[in-house]
């Protein structure tokens, strides 16, 4: 995770020494595992040819529109499916690169898993990825809790001057937890659903820059799906359509689930980040994005939970606003003079 | 006609617009007409020498003059053709041998300007510094960003003049956008902090945008952020370690501006910080920072009702409810949809305010329309719990039965627009089960469990406890064993109590103590292994704390005559009063039971060692902590009528307590047995036989912990 405070206040001291050594023997070893994830692919993935090496396979749209209609059958999220077994073992195998591949379809398990809850349906495949990124993030952090400090303008930072008394770091500050403690989890208890699925999302947000857009499209479409339907689609309905809405509306519902922060929390952030943090413009995935805010904005009204308002609805106005050709002025435009000199 | 003439205009305009252009240098000026078409045949070299001939020019400034006429005439690949004929790298070479030894960097700002004797340099450091800037923006448009390195090692710092600043502080804008484009994020990150750390004489404007601009690539870019360098730090000044921490710096420090007038108001540097902050949950610091908002940005309704949301986030109800009285006043904005669920939200959760509360619900279901219609149900919901809670304040039995009907109507009425809202079918179940319909009650408690997939513990509890008022012991248990095999560790205290609860009522009190013994260890663990950074997921409403299982050890066993054991507890339990005390005053929810719990213990002990005096002083204590406590007055009541057998003055004094405690909770069974007794002794037998059948009727229906815990 990002704001990994924890416990010290220094970086991290970097970890060089000793690396050139293993190296080679590293190297070897990743090509092994890469090569192993892909020969028990391609037994699970016949529909399409899997490409030979780990980096096209990231970015094999086919494969992973492959493996993500595979996910979605039915009964995919069972203990005895081998896409699952795949994803798991894929994961356990500690290469980043394949932690990636993993992660790439976190949206699309965690909206499948949520949903398909309350039809009691085994999930034990789907229960054994969303575990295992939940181990690892918690063995990564320590089970730490993970806080940021609010400053206190008060007090001089590196930005700014203030008449107040330069303070200690870490004693004059309010602290809040972003994400509190975790404990090992065997296995996905009921009431521990919602925060270790929020944990694996914790996890692909720390990697969201290198998902690619279908990846975050599933996210949007997840979202909209747990939000359940909140009176979105009345603005467009015309009056004499009111009658078939309660039913439109029961079938949509299906995917309605509890949002507890834990699980809002990450979702937001994932959110901010397909609206305001791509670094290639997408047209598509902004506009999913902003569909999935408008629902869940919409949800929190319902809910009646100022918290999930204030944040969903921060992102829905800074969109508006992106989008006002007022504000879409380029300020590092030079001024069009009509004496040009030198 | 009028159209035709107007596009005339407009197209003369057009044409008019490049003729006027001109180019100027050495005292000399030429108009652009015959070097564009020199530049539109494709002929460089041509366009560079009429350059050079008409206005004395060496070969770089024409080039110079000429990319940025392409650039400025839109055509950015001629513009790039023409500055990659320049040799940039050899003209940054020179200017730096030629640039003075930099100054040592001042903290003052204000630098004077225009000093003759540097303008040769100045001249030139201008001439590749443009170009340099407009090649990258040319690149940049055609969407094939490189960096290039001068902007890496920066501009010598030196006095400047204000066209030189104004591209420094153009490419220093500009820069950041480019290694974030290019994908190299991290050299983008310190870009930003170079532009912000070092003295680039930026004007206040475009330091705010650099500033917001890196806020919200902090926020948004999903890439972590290495702290900044020692470097860059004076001692004792706040470091932020990471992108949250950095971004709500900045953000603030900008807001901080806005508000002394030292930029322009950016609206959207607030909405950043909302969002940033609420990710935290901080917004009680979200709540300052809007109330320095200087006046004239927010309307003052916008303001009340944004610090409402603030507040109630934070938990501070009754900052909040005080607002959103003002923004919802007949003056203000009395019809806001979102204004008036969250005060009926809010005044739900207190009894004395319910009804007022069922006031907005009621309003925000009569404003529920158009395009809103569907926030209709949550009106209805809002109603039915505020009068669900109002029916709690003490009145006639009348009205009570009265907003109870009204309350299940209401929420009845809601489930009609939310048929599928676990939230709503709880509640339902909850204000059944207060009614004593047990049947629906349990129905609406199993469909709660499975539409939630048994995530939510007060599910599993509330099934358990109108389980245990249905006299179904073993059921419940089986019940909360299941609840206790979903929860992890952490969470287990309150079905703990609720299991050992259980055990005595099925007359089990070997294993009861078993199981607050366990209790009471994991409470210890918890006390010591949690710092304050952890948060319990679903219980941060009913903690069980240690003082709490003491007396409810030393309730058990009272009951069953080891005072010595009892008073064991009791000193345990007294060595924790630092946190009783102030528990008692502040847990409004638990008081009740915790009071029940600990009097009725004392009670017994003193009562079984025949103590009567410090029994009763007890209770008065814990009648001068609360006077409306119903459970104290029970006590003392039962107290007194007990002692009435052979004391006939104090029965007036325990009748009076009794029908009060009655007044306000009529479904206490105790105090009818007791009120009953005190008939009996006063030698009214029928009351007493129409006390004892209620009290009887009662102990059918009685759930093990009181239903309005969980809601």
């Amino acid at each position: 995770m990002s704001e990994s405070a924890s416990s010290h206040d220094s970086p991290p001291a970097p970890t060089i020494a000793g690396d050139s050594q293993t190296t080679a023997a590293n190297e070897s070893d990743t090509n092994a595992k890469c090569q192993t994830a892909i020969q028990s692919l391609s037994s699970i993935v016949t529909t399409t040819t899997i490409p030979s090496t780990i980096s096209l396979l990231l970015d094999d749209s086919s494969v992973s529109a492959a493996i993500s209609s595979l996910l979605q059958r039915p009964d995919s999220g069972s203990g005895d499916n081998n896409l699952c077994r795949w994803l798991y073992d894929t994961f356990q195998s500690t290469e980043p690169s394949l932690h990636l591949l993993v992660l790439r379809f976190v949206p699309l398990i965690a909206g499948l898993y949520l949903s398909r809850v309350p039809l009691r349906q085994p999930q034990a495949g789907f229960e054994a990825v969303l575990l295992a990124l939940y181990a690892h993030e918690t063995t990564s952090r320590a089970g730490q809790a993970v806080t940021v400090n609010i400053p206190d303008l008060s007090h001089p930072s590196i930005y700014h001057e203030s008449k107040g008394p330069a303070k200690n770091n870490s004693t004059c500050l309010n602290i809040a937890v972003v994400s509190s403690t975790l404990d090992p989890h065997g296995t996905v208890r009921s009431t521990r659903r919602a925060r270790i699925v929020g944990v694996a999302l914790e996890l692909y947000y720390s990697e969201i820059s290198r998902m690619p857009r279908e990846s975050k499209l599933d996210f949007c479409g997840a979202c909209e799906k747990w939000a359940g339907q909140n009176g979105e689609t009345r603005a467009g309905v015309v009056p004499e359509e009111e009658e078939s809405v309660g039913v439109a509306r029961s079938e949509k519902d299906g995917g309605r689930i509890p949002l507890p922060w834990e699980l809002v929390q990450p979702m937001m952030r994932i959110l901010g980040h397909c609206l305001m943090g791509m670094k290639v413009e997408d047209r598509e995935v902004k506009e999913a994005a902003s569909k999935a805010c408008q629902s869940l904005y919409l949800r929190a009204l319902h809910d009646i939970n100022p918290k999930a308002i204030l944040a969903a609805g921060s992102l829905l106005r800074l969109r508006e606003m992106a989008l006002d050709p007022k504000n879409q002025i380029d300020h590092t435009e030079i001024s069009n003079d009509n004496v040009l000199s030198v | 006609m009028l159209g035709d003439q107007s596009s005339e205009l407009s197209e003369n305009n057009g044409e008019s617009e490049s003729p006027t252009l001109r180019l100027c240098a050495n005292g000399a000026c030429m108009k652009t007409t015959e070097v564009e078409a020199k530049l539109d045949e494709g002929n460089i070299q041509d366009a560079e020498s009429s350059l050079r001939e008409g206005l004395s020019l060496n070969s770089e400034e024409a080039r110079a003059l000429l990319g940025r006429l392409e650039y400025q005439r839109g055509n950015v690949e001629g513009a790039l053709r023409v500055f990659e004929g320049i040799d940039l790298q050899a003209a940054i070479q020179r200017l730096q041998v030629s640039a003075p030894p930099p100054e040592k960097p001042s903290t003052k700002k204000k630098v004077p300007r225009e000093q003759p004797q540097q303008s040769a340099s100045q001249h030139a450091a201008n001439l590749v510094l443009e170009a340099i800037y407009l090649k990258a923006k040319s690149l940049q448009k055609l969407g094939r960003t490189t960096v290039e390195k001068i902007f890496q090692q920066g501009i010598p710092d030196a006095q400047v003049d204000t066209r030189l600043q104004e591209t420094v502080s153009h490419a220093v804008e500009l820069l950041p956008a480019l290694w974030k484009e290019s994908g190299d994020y991290q050299e983008a990150i310190s870009a930003y902090r170079r532009a912000l750390l070092s003295q680039w004489s930026l004007d206040n404007d475009s330091c705010a945008r650099v500033q917001k601009d890196f806020a919200v690539f902090l926020l948004h870019s999903g890439v972590e952020a290495s702290p900044p360098s020692l470097g860059s730090q004076v001692e004792g000044s706040y470091v932020p370690r990471n992108n949250l921490e950095e971004a709500i710096l900045l953000l603030m420090i900008l807001l901080k501006k806005f508000n002394q007038g030292k930029a322009k108001w950016d609206p959207s540097v607030i909405e950043h910080l909302t969002f940033g902050l609420s990710l935290c949950s901080q917004t009680s610091v979200l709540a300052k920072q809007l109330e320095e908002v200087m006046p004239g940005v927010f309307s003052r309704v916008e303001r009340w009702n944004s610090l409402a949301l603030c507040y109630s986030a934070a938990g501070q109800t009754s900052a909040a409810v005080n607002l959103l009285r003002k923004s919802l006043h007949k003056h203000e904005q009395p019809d806001d949809l979102v204004a008036l669920l969250l005060a009926s939200k809010l005044c739900s959760e207190e009894p004395s305010l319910a009804g007022e509360g069922a006031g907005y619900a009621q309003r925000a279901v009569n404003n529920a329309q158009g395009m809103d219609e569907h926030l209709k149900g949550v009106g209805f919901r809002m109603l039915g719990l505020c009068l669900g809670k109002q029916a709690k304040v003490p009145t006639s039995d009348f009205e009570r039965s009265r907003l109870q009907s009204e309350s299940l109507k209401a929420l009845d009425g809601a489930i009609a627009f939310e048929h599928n809202n676990p939230d709503l079918i709880f509640e339902l179940g909850v204000q059944y089960a207060e009614q004593r319909n047990l049947k629906a009650a349990s129905r609406y408690a199993k469909e709660f469990i499975d539409a939630t997939g048994g995530s939510v513990l007060k599910g599993w509890r509330f099934l358990a406890l109108v389980l245990s008022a249905q006299q179904r012991f073993s059921e419940a248990e089986v019940v909360t064993d299941a609840a206790l095999d979903e929860t992890a560790k952490w969470d287990q205290g309150p079905l703990l109590r609720l299991k050992a609860k259980l055990k005595i009522s099925q007359s089990n009190p070997t294993e009861a103590v078993e199981t607050y013994r366990y209790l009471l260890a994991l409470v210890q663990a918890q006390r010591k292994s949690f710092g304050p950074l952890r948060t319990l997921s679903q219980m941060e409403e009913d903690k069980v704390n240690e003082f709490e299982v003491w007396h409810g050890l030393a309730y058990l066993y009272s009951s069953l005559s080891h005072w010595n054991d009892v008073e064991v507890c009791l000193k345990k339990a007294g060595e924790l009063k630092q946190y009783s005390a102030s528990m008692l005053h502040t847990e409004g929810k638990n008081q009740n039971t915790l009071l029940t719990t600990l009097l009725t213990s004392l009670c017994r002990m003193w009562e079984g060692r025949k103590e009567f005096k410090p029994a009763l002083a007890a209770f008065l204590d814990g009648l001068l902590l609360d006077e409306s406590s119903v459970p104290c007055k029970v006590a003392v009541g039962a107290l007194l009528s007990e002692r009435g057998k052979e004391h006939q003055p104090t029965l007036p004094v325990a009748r009076s307590l009794l029908s009060d405690a009655l007044r306000i909770d009529p479904t206490n069974r105790k105090a009818w047995y007791y009120l009953g007794l005190v008939h009996k002794y006063d030698g009214r037998i029928a009351d007493a036989t129409d006390c004892f059948q209620a009290a009887s009727m009662l102990e059918e229906s009685d759930p093990i912990e009181s239903f309005s815990t969980i809601l």
